[in-house]
């Protein structure tokens, strides 16, 4: 097939599945040995970038993020830019400025967040790989609701350079894809050192080699508040584990519990000062009312342009560096950060890795989602929280079906820079695993 | 009366602080620019490690504890010129803390802190009364120095500023005649509550608001009004200071760590860093060690460290009465010319010095020699010149005998008789050469 016709079929996928928010128009193959996407928070310098945000809309980055740079230096053809959540300010890429991805299951339903795009094309595109971030699970959620592989290296592991921050100290890219041995394969040319990124230099090498899983703990707190439906598959799940050679232990790990205000505390705090250069000067929106004082033209760019949860997370994060309050919360968050990478450490001694189910819910409808409160879905991230929050590695495999055939994912994090030790796990999986693609029609 | 002061002195990096752009100046706005000092999204920071270094030598300059780790934090504030809204300065553990900093060697300044950050653009209002932004300075390293109030009056602070500005262009080796922008938040309190002048350029305008602040504070204290905490500006123009805003308290500013840059363990470079003697310092010791005056000092220091250094050398090999009579006299009055003629073989002067030591050559064959050496005029025609300067000033001597007398009281006398000369030769001799020969002459009458 031509690449004008790739792209056609493509387009018309997408208007029933709204995985992009800007397709490429450049029809020429350039020899593209694969074709990929990336989250629209990755700078690309072809394609407008947003974020999910309409304040940023007409952003024409002058670079390309590192990630996307290193793809197109192997031959890669990026050819869109998936939609998400605001900033990835959310847990089922509805908090978006722009459309919202629909799952490739089941169109009434979400497709996770906040790389909900990414794993809605990774779900619905034959022989695509697409580029997500994870900030508190943005990576393994979808791909978990879409049915797809999804791994969140190492924090430091990818260089963020290009990436447009939500929280700085959190942030990871990484890879969803249908097949097992592409997390490995695209994450071996996106990880490595980059000196535009100093959190990047300090990595130790990537290690791409076979390392069988031989054990893991299930934690008592992750599989707690799980759905029916999730319990039994995981059940089901972690006997095949069993029956695969992998030892499998349970084990108390309290301070998960912690993880949530931990992670929401330090996310919102560099959230609300990532937001704080978006005024409507140097790029995207910047038409209001120039007679205006400036913070008077500031407020009114801000108020018009950022969403609902934009607005709730600069308040958070505004709050929480307050005086007075920076000590008892800020300061607070990263001691409980300590803790949960302690307790990661300790349990990982003995373990290759920490298994719980993905989400506690399969993909939601977005009935059900409109009614749910703001607290309710950040609740929902307190499986995929603690990992993010420790910067631990960690992938969802697809281990399952619900009763209306929507996917049910599982997720293994190992410890930090040990990423092989969780494709193996992957690819090992997926040889016995019968996945089951959605019926994908033009 | 109490002061403190926070002033920020730019570092003299080639690329600024974050980036790579040139720290240059640009006659055209916007143009040493990228996205990192831009803030575009996606840009990240990357440290200009000589940033630290300077950092760590000011800090020892000024005496501090230099911190093991230190580490960056964000300012998050809104201002057109501040491009990320957030600027990447220094909270907890800044480069150095609690140092010491002595004023003519005498009085102690405790220092604060000292931390290093980047300066924002600048905003141009024009005429129509908008604003236009240029982001060239955006990103230029910066170092701040916060002392505690222990400056007494404006005049001290003035003073405090220049002695420590040109310590640290000599650390730095920062030109003397490169113009170097200080700004200075000046912090005035003449009762209780204090008043912050924010952004005062340079030290003569230092001194003149708060100077300034000092008058206004005063009258309101008379008056028995009260006067509020809250931040001010000075208008050298009207030279009074007009209020800004209430000040509200510093952590408005919601200080978090920078997540973008790590911990720096600047232990081991700080050990690794020797930073020479401050000119300051030099004053003190030379006037110390070799039990000179410290003006005389001053004035070695202040023409040049090289002269200084001279003057030390000749102690050593010599002894001090030579560095005093030679250094001390036609080097020192000569080396303005030696300088611009570009001839710095020292050894040669030390050469003409031992033949007088050795008594080859007379006390008034030296000087001729050395100054015919140092102002490459030939020797005989520099007798020339000397000896009539010289009966110049013989012939008022012996006319106003009452100088010398009055001089053994204050030797400010002397400028009676350089007047005299200057005014008959018509700027035939330099100023120091005039100064030199006319002190040595009355000196010789004593």
């Amino acid at each position: 097939m031509t690449m004008d016709a790739t792209l056609r079929d493509l387009k018309k996928i997408n208007e029933k599945y709204q995985m992009f928010h800007t397709m490429t128009d450049n029809t020429d193959p350039c020899d593209a040995k694969f074709l990929f996407s990336a989250k629209d928070n990755l700078t690309s310098k072809d394609m407008e970038t947003c974020a999910g945000s309409r304040i940023l809309e007409g952003y024409h980055p002058i670079f390309d993020a590192a990630s996307i740079e290193k793809l197109r230096e192997v031959g890669g053809k990026l050819i869109g830019k998936t939609n998400m959540d605001e900033f990835g300010f959310g847990t089922f890429s509805a908090n978006s400025g722009f459309e919202i991805p629909r799952n490739p299951y089941d169109t009434s339903r979400a497709c996770g967040g906040s790389s909900g795009g990414s794993a809605c094309a990774a779900s619905v595109i034959e022989d695509h790989i697409s580029l997500g971030v994870s900030t508190g699970g943005s990576i393994c959620c979808p791909a978990s609701f879409c049915g797809v592989y999804g791994i969140a290296p190492t924090y430091g592991r990818v260089s963020r350079f290009g990436l447009i921050d939500y929280g700085n100290s959190l942030d990871k890219i990484g890879v969803l894809s249908q097949k097992a041995g592409d997390l490995r394969e695209y994450m071996k040319i996106i990880a490595g050192k980059d000196d535009r990124d100093p959190t990047s230099m300090v990595q130790p090498d990537f290690d791409t080699g076979y390392k069988k899983m031989k054990s893991v703990a299930i934690p008592k707190e992750g599989t707690e508040g799980l759905s029916k439906e999730v319990e039994s598959v995981f059940k089901e799940a972690v006997e095949k584990l069993k029956s695969m050679g992998v030892e499998v232990d349970y084990v108390d790990m309290p301070s998960l519990r912690y993880a949530m205000p931990a992670y929401y505390i330090l996310a919102t705090s560099e959230a609300s000062t990532n937001l704080a250069r978006y005024v409507g000067m140097r790029y995207g929106h910047q038409e209001g009312d120039h007679t205006l004082k400036f913070d008077d033209y500031f407020t009114e760019v801000r108020t018009k342009y950022f969403g609902d949860e934009a607005k709730r997370r600069i308040l958070l994060g505004t709050f929480t560096r307050m005086a007075g309050f920076g000590g008892r919360h800020y300061a607070k968050a990263r001691e409980v950060r300590q803790v949960v990478i302690n307790d990661y450490k300790r349990v990982l001694k003995d373990h290759d890795a920490v298994l719980a189910p993905t989400m506690p819910f399969t993909a939601p409808k977005f009935d059900d989602i409109s009614k749910m409160s703001a607290l309710d879905s950040y609740k929902a991230d307190y499986l995929t929280v603690p990992a993010n929050l420790a910067g631990t590695p960690h992938l969802s495999v697809p281990c399952g079906y619900d009763s209306d055939g929507m996917p049910v994912g599982m997720q293994f994090v190992a410890d930090h820079w040990n990423e092989s030790v969780l494709f193996s796990i992957a690819e090992d999986w997926e040889k016995q695993f019968d996945l089951k693609r959605p019926e994908v029609s033009i | 009366m109490k002061i403190g002061l926070e002033c920020h002195v730019q570092l003299p990096t080639k690329s600024k602080m974050f980036c790579s752009c040139p720290t240059e100046e640009c006659e055209f706005p916007n143009t040493y620019v990228c996205p990192t000092c831009l803030g575009m999204p996606g840009s990240r920071p990357v440290l200009n490690r000589q940033v630290l270094v300077y950092g760590i030598m000011i800090a020892k300059m000024l005496n501090c504890e230099i911190n093991d780790t230190t580490w960056f934090a964000r300012k998050t504030y809104f201002y057109p010129d501040m491009s990320k809204s957030v600027q990447i300065t220094q909270y907890d553990n800044p480069i150095g803390e609690r140092g010491v900093y002595y004023l003519d060697g005498k009085k102690p300044i405790r220092i604060t802190r000292i931390h290093i950050e980047e300066d924002p653009g600048k905003t141009k209002r024009t005429a129509d009364l908008t604003s236009l932004v240029d982001y060239n300075r955006s990103g230029i390293p910066l170092a701040e120095i916060v002392t505690e109030p222990d400056i007494a009056t404006p005049a001290e602070a003035r003073a405090f500023l220049t002695q420590m500005i040109g310590d640290i262009k000599h650390l730095l080796n920062i030109p003397d005649e490169l113009e170097w922008v200080v700004k200075c938040d000046c912090n005035i309190s003449v009762g209780t509550e204090r008043v912050e002048i924010k952004n005062v350029n340079g030290m003569k305008h230092a001194e003149k608001a708060l100077h300034a602040e000092m008058i206004r504070q005063i009258a309101m204290i008379k008056a028995k009004k009260k006067i509020l905490r809250e931040t001010r500006r000075y208008d050298p123009e009207r030279d009074v200071t007009i209020s800004v805003r209430v000040k509200e308290f510093e952590d408005q500013y919601g200080y978090i760590d920078e997540p973008d840059l790590g911990i720096y363990h600047i232990g081991e470079l700080a050990d690794s860093i020797k930073i020479s003697e401050s000119p300051q310092n030099k004053i003190l010791r030379l006037s110390n060690q070799y039990k000179i005056d410290q003006k005389m000092a001053k004035q070695l220091v202040n023409t040049s460290m090289d002269l200084a250094d001279l003057f030390e050398e000749v102690a050593k090999e010599f002894d001090t009465a030579a560095a005093i009579k030679w250094v001390g006299g036609p080097i020192s009055a000569n080396w303005r010319a030696m300088e611009e003629r570009g001839e710095v073989d020292l050894s040669k002067l030390k050469g003409f010095i031992r033949e007088f030591a050795d008594g080859k050559i007379t006390d008034t064959q030296c000087t001729i020699e050395i100054k015919s050496y140092m102002t490459g005029v030939d020797a005989s025609a520099a007798q020339e010149e000397s000896a009539g300067l010289e009966s110049l000033i013989n012939e008022f001597l012996d006319s106003n005998p009452k100088i010398v007398a009055d001089y053994q009281k204050n030797d400010k006398a002397a400028n009676q008789v350089i007047g005299y000369v200057m005014r008959q030769t018509g700027g035939k001799y330099s100023s120091a050469e005039v100064v030199e020969t006319a002190k040595r002459l009355i000196e010789a009458r004593f």
